[in-house]
């Protein structure tokens, strides 16, 4: 990449995630305990849906089952803080993340040379798998009955921590995506075939972007164990995550660095707007919010912005036909 | 396991697989056709065992009765939904359409759960529990009858996409969608039309499901789930390699189930990946779909 | 980079100028309000409305009667409840907000046991008593919480009764096949009775889980089937045994007697069963044909099922839940006004010392918060159509029936 003088405009770019930055770490000071706990939650589905942008938005495989990882990461964490051992927490997660990591290559291998649906409905199988096996190792889980972690009331302890590990992710991402490593994953994701003629080792690659969305994930697990206190199958290996973080980076942009955080701050917002103001009918307008999304920026908030930035700056008119130029272009007549 | 008690869990999976193929069934017809993965199938399933139970309750009509009835007013719900949904994201990437279906699958689901309530229903009629005695085996009457009718709507199904002209248009629409318009196929009609015929065999499999098991409004998913296995396991290239997809699906579950019922979910899992790595394109399919 | 900060800036000034939070309920001075997270909507959504009636119910009540007096001032209650919508995180949540929004005085127990496991680490964390009334795993009182008490019978006690009722009719009645769905609840009641019949020197020819919504359990029906065994026992919810009579029947299973911890106690269970309900056993935390005599506001549960009655009219059978529920709100009244403050660890300690009789029987709680001293019932559903209480036979209504047709060989009606 060639180097480039700091202009204008990455400076005030810079400048002001700066200021984000500050403004979060001031949220736990203005915002009462309980507004706090859905910031973390904010927070906390960032970190998944990076991990997930990593395999989902950058390599191109739609995964499934990323549950599994965050579920791993939860049981890990809190088996070893519970042991004779008494794990400390920050170790325990890392124990965590590095097992989900292990069980994604082993897992990844067989299952990354599939695609499209077939690629996504193992990546299923495999959290169903694994959720079963939770509930059924009884002698190592508790099965169905759950495990409790020791009991841990600062909800500024999980606020930073998670506000840390995002940023960390932030990144992390930033800097793979620019390295040689994120063009190999674009290309993947563009064209597979012409990438191994290019000399591009495919597999070792895909599975590093599958392990490293494991971790992502396992790392959410544990911070959400500990701050749950209970864990058990049912709750920690649920399809709603996997959704959730697949949700927020398409809202957000997926292959974008920022996308996943931008649209998990989204999601959490109307989801509890949503849920605070339409109790009963609340997933209905959930559902509603997905499809519309889904029909008309399918490629996230970062690209409608880019393309309203444009506007703004006299670079593109701004056409109503524009709003539809998406559906149009998927629709068959 | 004594051979009387392996006669029965064969029979018991022979069974279940009526009606799973029926409930894959749609489902197959409209991902091999239109590539759509409809998670909104389950959603289908639960709408067609709520519209037999309540003609069952309000009018008496009988469940076996309701089947074409349900059908009919399944397809015109997804031929709409087609029309106006779905039809929008057609040819967009997988995800698109994994997540608007799963978005319409939330709203259905949920809408069914406001208006009629979580309570569990199912059908009961005079005939409910009875069956055929066969040696040591015992095979229940509406059991039985499912298998027939599940068999049935998949010969008509395949019957229909080989004889008529129609059904044609849907099968070439399917393997080339620019060449099919070329000879003066109506694309989109087609799509709709092969959208409502996958809600209308869904909504056939509710009905059946109403007299079988306990519903409520949350059983959709976990059918889809199963209807997407089965179609992967039987292979796209044809809508009757559903029919071998559930018979694996039903030997897999019951057995298992026989053995180490918690595992159930975790081996036929266990199967369809080692299948799908193996031989990507399902027992029967054809490697064109894979 | 630049379209980052445009837009995530908006969506952080949003976030800040944007209330998440309803505002603080302007709570009366002399109002003690107590919260939960009941699942009014979802899978237990029956169940859940029971859960709310019977706490609205007691809590009306006493405030009709005067409220409760503590430490010499007159305090009416408030109950604040919200809908976890039968998901167990969504009751976390509800819990936090209750405690650190809302700021309720004391909590009340969401509806069945997966969501007080996860509600009672947040009872603990804050220390704020919660009397829970319809989650009866003991697993949750194992980790040594302090703030939890349990109204209710534990879940090892559940299929305890049915045994008893069967041996009392057929002393020669020996092998048992119990199914349990694979959860916390189910599991130890599963495990409780399979214990049981192990010391009455009983054979448990067939003990194994199924999963969670299960769509199918033929295959556990075939193995039990061929080991012929007198009783049957279920221990699940009303969907798993719905589903296991309705294949039992299929594959021609037919017990001396089948019983079931959850589901016959429902008028849903007979609704969806119509005939084929007759002859089944149910577990029954309390029912209106008790005859205990309490120290509470009603005294007799036939007092207490007529006022709730008029109160609800649209009640037929009144179900249990409903009255364990009211029976936590009693355990307030009677701690705060022993205890004479509010203050929470005071009030927690009174709760755990306390022993009454109430409505709904004896209510007193072990080291670890169960209340062990209190007995299960059984119900059966009979050929004219009602339930029964069979069981503890002191009290109960009729006798029992015994043994149950085979399903083949029933006059149809």
């Amino acid at each position: 990449m060639p180097e480039r003088k700091l202009s204008r405009r990455q400076v005030i770019a810079a400048a002001s995630i700066l200021v984000l930055l500050v403004a979060l770490l001031f949220v736990p000071k203005f915002r009462s305990e309980y507004e706090l706990l859905n910031y973390t939650r904010f927070l906390i589905l960032a970190l998944m849906a990076q991990g997930w942008n990593l395999i989902g938005g950058y390599t191109g495989y739609a995964a499934f089952g990323n549950v599994a990882f965050f579920g791993i990461g939860a049981y890990t964490t809190g088996l070893l803080m519970i042991s004779k051992w008494a794990v400390p927490f920050f170790p325990a997660m890392f124990c965590g993340a590095i097992l989900a990591a292990l069980v994604a290559v082993v897992i990844g291998l067989p299952v990354l040379r599939l695609k499209g649906h077939y690629f996504a409905i193992a990546t299923l199988g495999v959290a169903e798998a694994t959720r079963e096996i939770a509930d059924t190792w009884d002698s190592v889980t508790q099965g169905s009955t759950g495990i409790d972690l020791p009991v841990r009331s600062e909800g500024e302890f999980f606020y930073y921590s998670a506000l840390a590990l995002v940023v960390l992710g932030v990144i992390a991402t930033a800097l793979l995506v620019r390295s040689k490593l994120g063009y190999a994953w674009v290309a993947i994701r563009e064209d597979q075939d012409a990438a191994r003629m290019l000399g591009i080792n495919t597999t070792p690659l895909k599975v590093l972007a599958f392990a490293l969305s494991a971790v992502f994930a396992a790392l959410a697990g544990g911070l959400t164990a500990y701050q749950n206190i209970h864990v058990t199958p049912g709750d920690f290996f649920k399809l709603e995550y996997t959704l959730q973080m697949i949700i927020a980076t398409i809202i957000g942009g997926s292959g974008t660095i920022f996308g996943p955080v931008l649209g998990a701050g989204v999601y959490q917002l109307l989801s509890t707007y949503v849920w605070t103001k339409f109790i009963e009918l609340h997933p209905t307008v959930l559902g509603l919010i997905i499809i519309f999304f889904i029909i008309f920026a399918p490629r996230g908030l970062m690209s409608l912005v880019s393309e309203g930035l444009k506007v703004v700056r006299g670079q593109k008119r701004f056409r109503w036909q524009g709003l539809l130029a998406n559906v149009r272009a998927h629709r068959v007549t | 396991m004594s051979s009387a008690e392996f006669a029965q869990i064969a029979v018991n999976a022979i069974l279940l697989s009526g009606i799973l193929a029926l409930v894959a069934l749609g489902f197959s017809l409209v991902w091999g056709i239109m590539n759509i993965v409809n998670l909104a199938h389950g959603a289908f399933v639960v709408l067609g065992a709520y519209f037999t139970f309540y003609l069952n309750e309000l009018a008496g009509v009988d469940p076996f009765v309701s089947i074409p009835l349900s059908m009919v007013t399944l397809f015109i719900i997804g031929f709409i939904v087609q029309r106006v949904l779905i039809n929008q994201v057609v040819r967009a990437p997988l995800l698109a359409t994994f997540l608007l279906t799963f978005g319409l699958e939330i709203l259905i689901v949920n809408l069914v759960n406001y208006f009629f309530k979580a309570d569990l229903r199912s059908v009961t009629t005079r005939y409910s529990g009875t069956g055929w005695t066969v040696g040591v085996v015992r095979v229940p009457y509406i059991r039985l009858a499912a298998l027939g009718i599940a068999l049935v709507l998949v010969a008509l199904t395949a019957w229909f996409l080989r004889a008529t002209r129609q059904g044609r248009a849907i099968r070439a629409t399917g393997m080339d969608i620019d060449a099919a318009r070329l000879t003066g196929v109506k694309v989109g009609t087609i799509y709709s039309l092969t959208y409502a015929i996958g809600a209308a065999l869904a909504g056939a499999a509710g009905s059946l499901l109403s007299m079988i098991v306990p519903f409520d409004p949350n059983i959709g998913g976990p059918y889809t789930q199963r209807a997407f296995v089965i179609s992967v396991l039987g292979g796209l290239g044809e809508v009757a390699n559903v029919v071998l997809g559930a018979l694996l699906y039903a030997f897999v579950d019951v057995f298992v189930g026989a053995r180490l019922p918690e595992l159930s979910q975790a081996f036929t899992f266990a199967a369809l990946v080692i299948l799908l790595v193996l031989r990507p394109e399902g027992i029967a399919g054809k490697k064109f779909y894979a | 980079m630049k379209q980052f900060a445009g837009c995530a800036a908006l969506a952080i000034v949003a976030a800040f100028a944007v209330p998440l939070a309803n505002p603080l309920p302007a709570s009366a001075a002399d109002t003690i309000v107590l919260g939960a997270a009941i699942s009014i909507t979802g899978k237990t959504a029956k169940e859940g409305e029971y859960t709310r009636d019977g706490y609205q119910f007691a809590i009306d009540t006493l405030n009709q009667n005067g409220g409760i007096k503590v430490g010499g001032k007159s305090y009416q209650l408030q109950l604040k409840y919200y809908d976890d919508e039968t998901k167990s995180e969504r009751t976390a949540q509800l819990f936090e907000k209750l405690v650190n929004e809302d700021k309720v005085n004391f909590l009340l127990g969401p509806y069945a046991s997966a969501p007080t496991g996860t509600a009672a680490p947040i009872a603990e964390k804050y220390k704020i008593p919660m009397v829970e009334a319809n989650g009866s795993a003991e697993s949750i009182f194992t980790k040594g919480y302090k703030y939890s008490f349990m109204v209710l019978s534990p879940a090892k006690l559940y299929l305890r009764g049915i045994i008893d009722v069967v041996r009392k009719k057929d002393p020669s009645a020996k092998t048992v096949a119990i199914l349990g769905e694979n959860e916390p609840f189910s599991k130890e009641v599963a495990q409780g009775v399979a214990e049981y019949a192990k010391q009455l020197g009983m054979n448990v020819v067939y003990h194994e889980l199924y999963p969670s919504n299960t769509q199918d359990v033929s295959s556990l029906l075939t193995n039990v089937k061929a080991k012929n065994p007198d009783i049957v026992l279920g221990a699940g919810h009303l969907q798993d045994s719905l589903l296991i009579v309705k294949q039992a029947k299929d594959l021609g299973v037919s017990p001396r007697a089948m019983g079931f911890s959850v589901g016959p106690s429902s008028p849903e269970f007979r609704a969806n069963l119509k005939q084929d309900a007759d002859y089944l056993f149910g577990a029954t935390q309390w029912t209106s044909a008790l005859k205990y005599v309490g120290e509470d506001v009603w005294k007799t549960p036939e007092a207490y099922a007529k006022a709730f009655k008029a109160k609800y009219p649209k009640y037929g059978v009144i179900p249990y839940q409903v009255a364990e529920s009211s029976a936590a709100v009693i355990v307030y009244q009677k701690a705060l006004e022993k205890a004479g403050t509010l203050d929470p660890k005071k009030v927690r300690d009174v709760i755990a010392a306390l022993d009454f009789t109430s409505f709904y029987g004896q209510i007193k709680f072990d080291s670890r918060g169960v209340n062990i001293y209190k007995p299960m019932a059984v119900e059966q559903l009979q050929p004219d159509g009602n339930k029964y209480t069979v069981y503890p036979t002191e009290v109960a209504e009729k006798e029992a029936l015994y043994p149950m047709p085979p399903w083949n060989r029933r006059a149809s009606r």
